[in-house]
């Protein structure tokens, strides 16, 4: 089966998305004074107060861009959470180049009227050209950047530009978060947070239905775009941390790890914060370790690692749980393959004994003597059938019985209802039958029976047991009358 | 069904076609042949799987169960004696093609790799133009057509492919009655010619005078045949009315396992 | 204005040609994508191409073009592997399996590149894969061949690329028309769209690797989808669009040129700066057109007969 290879590229990818970071913090420690134990005590205790500050501001940023990019993820804006973070370059340079300092308030303000421009220029490319919604994305995305850059570089030649300063911006450093930073990520969060809490329901029902709701009477636009503010001051705030490429991952990666592990657009959002959260803590953590390297990038890789581990190990989505049930649905529809082989052996004599040998079943099954025995001992273990004392035969319990009449039902009722409600030809429900019988519930088989009222006989004109009939056996210790299959079902 | 006098093989033959995939409909154990030289309806009610059924004969989309034989062949070896005229809207009409362009396409199927189209190729092209009465067209952007002109356009590069027998999703959406008539003629006109015709089409109204064969569909095969054998009310009833609720029920569970 | 070219002619010049070679390039194979509409993937795909560009420079050894576009061409494979894997095994929907995709990759090459920052052998840093520099192309050595001095050597290969994306859609035209128009009716025809596909994947990484080394992503990026777009404003015929999409190309790497002498900022950034702006005037152009167009009221076709969208199944 190809899912231990799934399973072994799993941890293997694990190790790899953490281990350049460990490997990087290690090494570049050898040449540092502080060991790694010595910066990762510092780090728990908190005594840096430059620390707090890289710590706090990532977890914040980490919670306000997990709620944001919930809504991304639903309303299939990723891509825009994208060319926005790119597009805000621009506005970064010009809060920038007003005081010519890093003023934050400057920056923010520049950063976010420009974020919005670039929104407002996709709005415009699709309403006035042919172009679709990637093109008009990439465009801004690119132009704005390609401008953003320009700018920057720009400011690098002039005097009293300095360079460094302005790298953070592209791949994020914690450790420049200053007090005036965090103040600001504290309010926009807090702004985020309120405006969620306060209108949950409306966001909730403009994302999965506008039109509905607009034809409530609900103003979507104005919804749509307190979202898109909200985004900007998020995308903003969090820059300085994670840089202006990687942004877009903190939107989106906690989300989608956070959409994969529940139904539920709440749960979502708190989940999606709490992922982000850890992960901006996470990034911040490993960027201060090892002395002050880019912090997007692990706070991306760590991001990421939540992500796999939902993916692959997801209670209800995950591929491994998929897995997990598909392998015991296979085994169980093996047993009650076996169970309904020893129905059709026992139907075959008329069910003049209930004894069922390992030979009979391996022929009726065309398998081997081994895997016969394999099988009633499967059985055995699921108190479906009792062996005889040589191991040799078989006979089954009431519960056996139980379950192979409602097979044997289920599959024989399915075939009537092909051919005479559905006019499939009789050839072609045997196969059908084979898979459906499985998955009947109780409340659909007592459907069809109504809706093929009640008929006792298969396309094949064999017997179909009722209700009764299966109650009945349930109730049995011995063998079933000979001339109607069952005890007391009438005809 | 199938009672043809010479021993070739039928124009399309299915045989228990199952087809599962994703959200849309299924089809359920489809069986039929069809006769070379007829002209086919195929109708059902909205999400019976009619255009389903189209795509899964050429392979665009995947049978979980069954066969299709074209002239006696699987698809994609008698693939260059079928011609294919979609749904108006699975193209993008912005798409920087003009009519001649499109209607050429219809020969590739004849060209090998990176071989031109040739001067007989756009001939062809120009001759089916004609046909649909497009040929003032032929350099207009696609975009620049209103529905029925659209239309005729995905007709005429059917006709450029000079098929055997050609398979049409809902040709008759949204164009106006001229387009419609002219549509008509054209198909009848290949009949004549022995060509076979399978047509999605969604109109019952004028299902009975169009086609002398119909197909009627729903989920899987109500009825097949002759157009004054199976247009009979019963039938209808049974094609739209009640839906196999408890068949689509079940389907449903099996596909969410 | 005519100083960088009087001062010193030939590294204005390779300069300017440079930019030419990785605009048209990127602008010629752009407009597939465009029409595909798989713009953002070419986005993407610059980006996680960095990964594999370390990764195969540590395994390697050596920075020589060809470990580079293997490298790049790995990583781009693996991306769109990664993001059909995640999109199909999941709920994620495509537009964040994308983004998930080639941020983790970047951020994996941010972090393998810092590994080995330290060791002081990788000779690109994290401004250089951005946005380049493209002014240390004439100062390569220049290739000789046969006594006669050629060029700066990516200037030569980025010429070649060029080349051999002008010859692959001269050829394989009507393939990619197909394709890319009606994927439904090329099947039908008996043709393998998966194969087009990736090729064109095949040749994107191409484009993007050649570029990077001297350029960076935001060039390469930025050159996929500004051209194309300039084109489609002007024609609605494609081959006229990829002529025009080469003319944009020369046009913007000779305006970017003046532009970043002028501001004194990267090269790379001014161009992509005068590509847009190039679009921005045939935009204005269009509207411009549009709305004396409306004063004419002529009688548009399609308001003749009504549009019927959403067919039944």
């Amino acid at each position: 089966m190809k899912f231990p290879g799934i399973v072994i590229v799993t941890i293997v990818a694990g190790i790899a998305l953490l281990a350049p970071e460990i490997a990087v913090a290690a090494r570049i420690n050898e040449l540092s004074d502080s060991t790694f134990l010595d910066r990762t005590v510092r780090f728990f205790t908190f005594r840096d107060p430059s620390l707090r500050n890289a710590l706090m501001g990532s977890m914040l940023l980490g919670i306000c861009c997990g709620l944001m990019g919930a809504f991304l993820v639903v309303r299939k804006l990723s891509l825009l959470g994208d060319a926005l973070s790119h597009a805000v370059l621009p506005g970064v340079a010009l809060g920038f180049l007003w005081n010519m300092s890093k003023d934050p308030v400057a920056i923010f303000v520049g950063a976010t009227l420009v974020g919005l421009l670039g929104a407002a220029t996709v709005q415009l490319l699709r309403a006035t050209t042919r172009h679709k919604e990637d093109a008009a994305l990439g465009f801004v995305l690119a132009s704005f950047f390609g401008v953003g850059i320009c700018m920057f570089t720009m400011i690098q030649n002039l005097p009293g530009g300095n360079k460094s300063g302005l790298d953070k911006f592209m791949f994020g450093q914690a450790a420049a978060l200053g007090r005036s930073d965090v103040i600001l990520l504290a309010i926009v969060t807090a702004l985020a947070l309120c405006a969620v809490m306060v209108f949950y329901k409306e966001y909730a029902i403009t994302s999965f239905d506008a039109g509905f709701a607009r034809s409530l009477g609900m103003p979507v636009q104005i919804f749509h775009y307190s979202l898109m503010l909200l985004l900007a001051f998020a995308i903003v705030s969090s820059l300085q941390a994670v840089g202006v490429v990687l942004v877009s991952a903190m939107l989106v990666i906690p989300a989608a790890a956070a959409f994969l592990l529940t139904d539920r657009l709440g749960k979502m959002l708190i989940l999606s914060a709490v992922f982000g959260m850890v992960s901006g803590g996470t990034g911040a953590f490993f960027s201060f370790v090892g002395r002050n390297l880019p912090t997007g990038p692990f706070m991306v890789l760590a991001a990421a690692a939540v992500f796999a581990v939902s993916l692959f190990f997801g209670p209800r989505h995950g591929i491994f749980s998929r897995w997990w049930r598909l392998r015991s649905r296979s085994a169980r529809i093996s047993r009650e393959n076996t169970l309904k082989a020893i129905y059709h052996v026992l139907e075959d004599e008329e069910f003049e004994t209930d004894q069922v040998s390992g030979r009979e079943l391996a022929e009726r099954r065309r398998e081997t003597l081994e895997e016969a025995e394999n099988e009633l001992n499967t059985l055995r273990r699921h108190h479906y059938v009792t062996l005889s004392s040589d191991g040799g035969s078989a006979s089954l319990t009431p519960e056996g019985w139980q379950r192979a009449c409602e097979i044997v039902r289920n599959h024989r009722l399915w075939e009537l209802y092909l051919t005479n409600a559905a006019h499939i030809a009789a050839d072609h429900v045997h196969e059908d039958a084979e898979k459906i019988e499985h998955i009947l519930g109780e409340e659909t088989v007592r459907m069809l029976e109504k809706r093929l009222n009640y008929a006792r006989r298969d396309p094949h004109g064999r017997l179909i047991p009722g209700l009764e009939d299966i109650q009945f056996a349930a109730g049995r210790h011995t063998v079933p009358s000979r001339a109607t299959g069952f005890g007391s079902a009438t005809n | 069904m199938n009672d043809q006098t010479n021993s070739t093989p039928p124009p399309l033959e299915v045989h228990d076609l199952t087809v599962a995939y994703h959200k849309r409909p299924v089809l359920y154990g489809i069986d039929l042949t069809v006769p070379k030289g007829s002209l086919v309806g195929i109708i059902g009610p909205n999400g019976a799987g009619k255009s389903t059924f189209i795509k899964a004969i050429m392979g665009l989309l995947p049978i979980s169960a069954g066969w299709v034989k074209v002239f006696g062949k699987p698809f994609r070896d008698a693939c260059h004696r079928v011609g294919y005229v979609p749904q108006r809207e699975s193209v993008d009409w912005d798409f920087p093609v003009s009519v001649m362009d499109v209607v050429l396409m219809g020969r590739y199927g004849r060209l090998r790799l990176a071989q031109r189209p040739t001067k007989q190729d756009r001939e062809v092209a120009r001759e089916c133009l004609e046909k649909v009465k497009m040929l003032p067209f032929a350099n207009r952007q696609i975009g620049n057509l209103s529905g029925g002109q659209q239309q005729r356009v995905f007709l005429a590069r059917a006709l450029a492919q000079e098929s055997d027998m050609y398979l049409m999703d809902e040709p008759f959406v949204g164009v106006d009655a001229a387009t419609e008539a002219a549509i008509i003629t054209l198909l009848r006109e290949l009949k004549s010619r022995g060509k076979t015709l399978l047509v999605v089409h969604h109109d019952l109204s004028n299902a009975r005078e169009y086609f002398d064969m119909l197909i009627l569909l729903n989920m899987r095969l109500v009825a097949f045949g002759p157009t004054s054998e199976v247009f009979t009310p019963e039938v209808l009833q049974t094609t739209y009315g009640g839906r196999l609720t408890i068949l689509s029920d079940v389907v449903q569970t099996l596909r969410t396992q | 204005m005519v100083q960088p070219w009087t001062a010193d002619f030939s590294i204005t010049l390779w300069v300017v040609l440079m930019g030419f070679f990785v605009t048209a390039a990127c602008g010629l194979v752009g407009n597939y994508l465009l029409l595909r509409r798989m713009a953002l993937v070419g986005d993407a795909i610059s980006h996680s191409i960095l990964p594999g560009l370390v990764l195969a420079f540590i395994i390697f050894k050596t920075a020589a073009t060809w470990v580079a576009f293997v490298g790049a061409l790995a990583a781009g494979m693996l991306t769109v592997l990664i993001i059909e894997f995640i999109h199909r095994q999941s709920r994620v929907k495509p537009d964040a399996a994308i983004c998930i995709a080639f941020t983790t990759l970047f951020a994996l090459g941010v972090v393998l590149m810092s590994m080995l920052e330290g060791t002081g052998s990788f000779h690109i840093d994290a401004d250089c894969v951005l946005y380049g520099e493209i002014a240390f192309v004439p100062l390569e050595p220049p290739a000789v061949w046969h006594g006669h001095s050629l060029g700066p050597p990516s200037a030569l290969r980025m010429a070649i690329v060029l080349a051999a994306v002008i010859l692959t859609i001269a050829v394989f035209y009507k393939e990619l028309l197909v394709t890319s128009f009606d994927p439904g009716l090329a099947k039908s025809l008996g043709m393998r769209t998966g194969i087009w596909h990736y090729g064109l994947m095949g040749a994107l990484a191409l484009v993007i690797v050649s570029a990077f080394e001297s350029v960076g992503a935001i060039l390469a990026v930025a050159m996929l989808i500004v051209p194309p777009m300039f084109a489609a404003q002007l024609s609605e015929r494609l081959p006229l669009r990829l002529v025009l999409t080469v003319f944009h190309a020369a046009a913007s790497a000779l305006i970017g040129l003046h532009l970043s002498v002028w501001l004194n900022c990267s090269a790379a950034g001014a161009m992509v700066v005068a590509a847009a702006l190039l679009f921005v005037v045939v935009w204005i152009g269009s509207q411009v057109q549009r709305m004396m167009h409306f004063r004419r009221k002529l009688p548009d076709p399609r308001t003749e007969e009504v549009r019927v969208v959403g067919a039944s199944t």
